[in-house]
């Protein structure tokens, strides 16, 4: 997922998504940034390339909105990290966006349909 | 925002932790250490760009910019000194030039009274006075009848409100055992209520006080701060004013300096009916107070309309009653005489001064805005040449990828920081400068700039602002990113094209510049030909002072003006002893057409009979040294019970008694009857000011007449006039322990106020004249300089080529004196203009007054050359080697 922004409306799109991704990838216990960056890229089966620079922004505005927390650490290899955790407010967040968000991909998904029954070789 | 929890130490450490777990998961997938470094860098790309998205991120960008734009553009400031001090001053000299011209006028002409509803407010006016009254001022006062009249019919008035001094300067008071001097105004009783001026302790007069003339009193914020050090305990103290005990209640809302002009009353007392408090401090006319004389138009009347009322309206219901009140105990007006007619203006600054103020006032604000207008294209003409040589820098910046915005703000910056500091140092330029002429023009009230001047201030330096941070960028953009390839000063000077916009500037200012002078040089003038001006004796040496007793009755008067002549005379160094009734110098005088032997006289073509009279005692003249052209001056040996006898001028004769010998002619006036027989001719001389034209007068003798009251004592001495004063007040206060000296001055000094207004206009005049001719001398050398400065390649390859010194010279020369030529030129008509609107103005020099202009021109033809002849040396000392080498 590229999010080089050159377009404010953009930007704002899939700045929401970035977030959401992020918080999911949280659900399963503390991590890094590297981390995040590394899990969103595998499970979307590397469909999605994160760009670091937004995925910091990313992380600094999480933080700022308190749904997720950072503390220093150290990696399994005893390397120093900072990692991130999810708060309450995250969890509640995080169960509201990936809700709207199936909403919106099933409506997409419906409209997207609707046309593939006149075009049936572009679906 | 502003602070943030992260540092960016912090998150970059955060980075750098990101590229190495990564190097190492590149590691684990098998690649060399090197390799998988090197991967993990690049797969991350720039940490600088997300370092300074980190940084950039919630922050008020716009602030930050700002902030930094703020450094840079002081650092640029305080980086040329000489630059940043001339602009700076230059402002300040402009700006506050404007602001305290401006400060005064809306002070005197524009300001409303600090009052509830200002625009409620009006003052009455009238005309003319009826046939047979005599007046304070012709148009601006009423009788008691009138005002009784005008405030019992309600109409459209809320309120007629009265107000007048107790005395034409300063009254005497007492608070404790010491005699001083304060000024006081009588008023109606619903002053403060129907003014809505609010009373910050104690009470205000009610109805039922004018009524009973009740002895009360109340002080003004600033006589409560100056004479009680604001001691609440105030209230309730007696003042003693001319001897008569009134209670202090209250104390007038700060701020509230009651309505004379240009000074501020210390206290107010209800309207009295007491021969010790006449209007004016008057003596008693015939035993009447100002209350019971129907002739004598004395108060001043301010009005209340109510709400929702115009002044036509008010107007037209007041008038007919008005009419009929202004002839209460005249009789029936003669036939043929034109009633007078009331009207109403609006109640701004002051009466009456919008015609001794208003036009000089004007004037100068003119002036002013002239030298303005020189010390801004002063400023932009600076800001052009030295950004002009920053524009190497703009091409640099351009070709480094800056943008238009970006120097807009740059360049706004910089301006507004140059016009702040301007600004500020004409607030406070601005200050010390309305106060020197508060203390000038001798006008007492508050002028110190306020909130609206403040507005107008703030809107010329925004002006400032925009002009000066836009000039520049014309340049700055003009220089487009191609300059900094150009690489000699030779060829990056070569567009001169862009310096026609400084030559329009300089032709502007050298057009003003003229004018300003020509402007400064006619008022000048005009103040010398006043200062020059014979009074008609000689007024060194003459040292006057007036004293006010009270009297039981005229014979209680002459003895005591006798004994005090006496006393007087009997001082080592005094010479001679005059006594007056109206102080010469003084504007007072007391007018009447006379009678000449039973009748009117006739005068050819309409002219005027009025008379201007005096009361004064023996040796008078004298003492003055006016000479006697013919008969005799006044003697002790005029009694009261000797043939009652007058002296006239050499006008009176002339005008009245053509062709005839005129002792012995009995003249009168048709109100007084008391007949005075002429045993004199005196010759003219200045009787009220410096400036006036010759006009018939009469003298009484004091002793002889009904009436006394204040006298002003002139004292003829040897030497230093002001050194006998305390002698004289030690002599008085033998008389009486309780008389001050009312306005002890020289007689000299007292002239000269008669011509301050135009002293202060013409030295004001002159000071911004010579501002201007500062600045634009600072202005032509500053653009000459800079542009010899550019020239230097140029002019080292004509001097390699051959060309003489004496030819660069010219070369320089030819330039600037060609745009003084055209700016005199253009200047000249335009001082003509000016000086037509100046010419009610002017005394005794014409409008096309030659020398003036000879001066003007030649001054702007001195400084044109002055100020090109530094940068011409300059250019001819070049070295034709060094010149092509400076790049």
């Amino acid at each position: 997922m590229s999010t080089r922004e050159s377009n404010d409306d953009r930007i704002s799109l899939l700045q929401g998504t970035l977030d959401l991704l992020i918080l999911k990838s949280l659900v399963f216990g503390p991590c890094h940034g590297q981390g995040i960056a590394r899990t969103i890229q595998r499970q979307s089966e590397d469909v999605f390339l994160v760009e670091h620079g937004s995925l910091y922004v990313a992380l600094q505005r999480l933080e700022e909105k308190k749904w997720i927390c950072a503390k220093w650490g150290s990696s399994e290899n005893n390397r120093k990290a900072r990692f991130y955790s999810l708060t309450d407010r995250g969890r509640e967040q995080l169960a509201e966006k990936a809700n709207q968000w199936r909403r919106l991909t099933h409506a997409v998904g419906l409209i997207l349909d609707a046309g593939s029954a006149t075009k049936p070789e572009e679906a | 925002m502003f602070r943030r929890r992260r540092s960016a130490d912090d998150f970059a450490e955060e980075l750098q932790a990101h590229i190495e777990l990564e190097a190492e998961e590149l590691r684990r997938e098998g690649l060399s250490d090197e390799e998988a470094r090197r991967q993990a860098r690049r797969k991350f790309g720039s940490v600088r760009r997300e370092q300074e998205r980190f940084y950039t991120q919630g922050r008020w960008i716009w602030l930050d910019k700002g902030l930094r734009d703020l450094k840079h553009a002081f650092r640029s400031l305080v980086g040329s000194p000489g630059f940043t001090i001339t602009a700076v001053v230059t402002l300040a000299l402009g700006v506050g030039a404007n602001t305290a011209v401006f400060s005064v006028m809306h002070a005197v002409l524009l300001r409303t009274l600090p009052v509830k509803d200002a625009d409620r407010l009006v003052y009455l006016w009238t005309t003319q006075p009826p046939h047979g009254t005599g007046t304070v001022s012709s148009h601006e006062t009423f009788s008691y009848a009138v005002y009784d009249a005008l405030r019992n019919q309600s109409g459209g008035m809320e309120a007629v409100l009265a107000y007048v001094p107790l005395s034409g300067s300063k009254v005497g008071v007492r608070v404790g055992a010491q005699p001083e001097e304060a000024e006081g105004d009588m008023v109606s009783g619903d002053f403060f209520s129907g003014l809505g001026v609010s009373l910050q302790r104690g009470r205000g007069f009610t109805a039922e006080d004018e009524k009973n003339h009740a002895p009360l009193a109340v002080i003004s914020n600033g006589y409560w701060t100056r004479r009680f050090s604001r001691d609440p305990a105030v209230l309730g103290t007696t003042l003693y004013v001319n001897g008569v005990g009134v209670t202090i209640i209250g104390i007038a809302a700060r701020g509230f300096e009651g309505l004379e002009a240009g000074r501020s009353t210390d206290f107010w007392i209800p309207l009295q009916s007491r021969p010790e408090l006449n209007a004016w401090g008057n003596p008693l006319d015939e035993g009447k107070t100002y209350r019971a004389n129907p002739t004598w138009w004395c108060l001043r009347l301010i009005g209340r309309l109510r709400p929702g009322v115009t002044k036509e309206q008010a107007v037209a219901e007041m008038q007919p009653v008005f009419q009929a009140a202004a002839y209460t105990g005249l009789g029936t007006p003669p036939p043929g005489e034109k009633k007078p007619v009331l009207g109403l203006a609006e109640a701004k600054g002051f009466p009456g001064y919008a015609g001794q103020y208003g036009k000089p006032l004007r004037l100068l604000m003119g002036m002013v805005g002239l030298v303005l207008l020189i010390a801004l294209t002063n400023v932009a003409m600076l800001l052009m040449a030295r950004n002009a040589t920053r524009q190497r820098e703009f091409s640099m910046k351009l070709a480094l990828g800056a943008g238009r915005a970006d120097f807009l703000r740059q360049l706004l910056t910089e301006s507004l920081l140059l016009v702040t500091a301007g600004g500020l140092l004409a607030w406070l330029f601005a200050i010390y400068a309305t106060r020197a002429l508060g203390a000038w023009a001798e006008i007492e009230s508050s002028m110190a700039p306020d909130g609206v001047v403040l507005r107008f201030t703030v809107a010329v330096l925004a002006v400032a602002v925009v002009l000066f941070g836009a000039v520049p960028l014309r340049i700055a953009l003009r220089a487009g990113p191609s300059l900094a390839i150009k690489t000699s000063a030779a060829v990056s000077g070569a567009d001169t094209g862009k310096t026609r916009t400084g030559r329009v500037f300089v032709v502007l200012q050298m057009t003003v510049c003229v004018v300003l002078l020509v402007g400064a040089g006619l008022l000048i003038r005009t103040l010398r030909d006043l200062e020059n001006t014979p009074l008609g004796f000689s007024a060194d040496g003459l040292a006057v002072f007036g004293v006010k007793p009270q009297f039981r009755g005229p014979e209680q008067g002459r003895v005591f003006y006798r004994d005090l002549t006496a006393k007087l005379e009997q001082l080592p160094g005094v010479e001679s002893v005059g006594l007056m009734m109206w102080r010469i110098g003084s504007w007072s005088s007391d007018n009447s057409e006379m009678l000449v032997d039973g009748r009117l006289p006739d005068v050819p073509n309409g002219g005027s009979r009025t008379v201007r009279m005096n009361a004064v005692g023996p040796g008078f003249f004298r003492t003055l040294g006016v000479p006697v052209l013919a008969g005799r001056e006044f003697a002790d040996s005029d009694t009261v019970s000797s043939q009652h006898v007058g002296i006239i001028n050499e006008e009176f004769a002339r005008r009245f008694l053509a062709g005839q010998n005129p002792l012995g002619h009995v003249i009168d006036t048709e109100s007084r009857n008391f007949p005075i027989t002429i045993v004199g001719v005196v010759k003219d001389h200045k009787y009220r000011s410096i400036d006036e034209e010759p006009i018939p007068m009469a003298w009484y003798e004091y002793a002889q007449i009904p009436v006394i009251g204040r006298m002003d004592v002139e004292m003829r001495v040897r030497g230093d006039a002001l050194a006998i004063l305390p002698a004289a007040r030690k002599v008085v206060q033998q008389l009486d322990p309780d008389l001050p000296l009312i306005q002890p001055m020289t007689q000299r000094a007292q002239y000269d106020l008669t011509i301050s207004s135009q002293m202060l206009f013409a030295r004001l005049a002159g000071f911004f004249g010579l501002l201007a001719v500062a600045l634009v001398a600072a202005g032509l050398y500053g653009t000459l300089a800079y542009r010899v400065s550019r020239r230097t390649a140029e002019i080292g390859i004509r001097m390699a080529m051959g060309a003489r010194r004496g030819q660069v010279v010219w070369m320089i020369l030819k330039d600037s004196l060609g745009l003084t030529a055209i700016g005199v030129a253009a200047g000249v008509p335009a001082a003509m203009l000016v000086g037509r609107a100046l010419a009610s103005s002017l005394y005794g020099v014409t409008p096309l007054d030659g020398t003036s202009y000879l001066i003007a021109v030649g001054g702007v033809g001195c400084v044109a050359l002055a100020a090109s002849a530094w940068p011409a040396r300059r250019a001819a000392a070049v070295e034709p080697l060094t010149a092509l080498r400076t790049e």
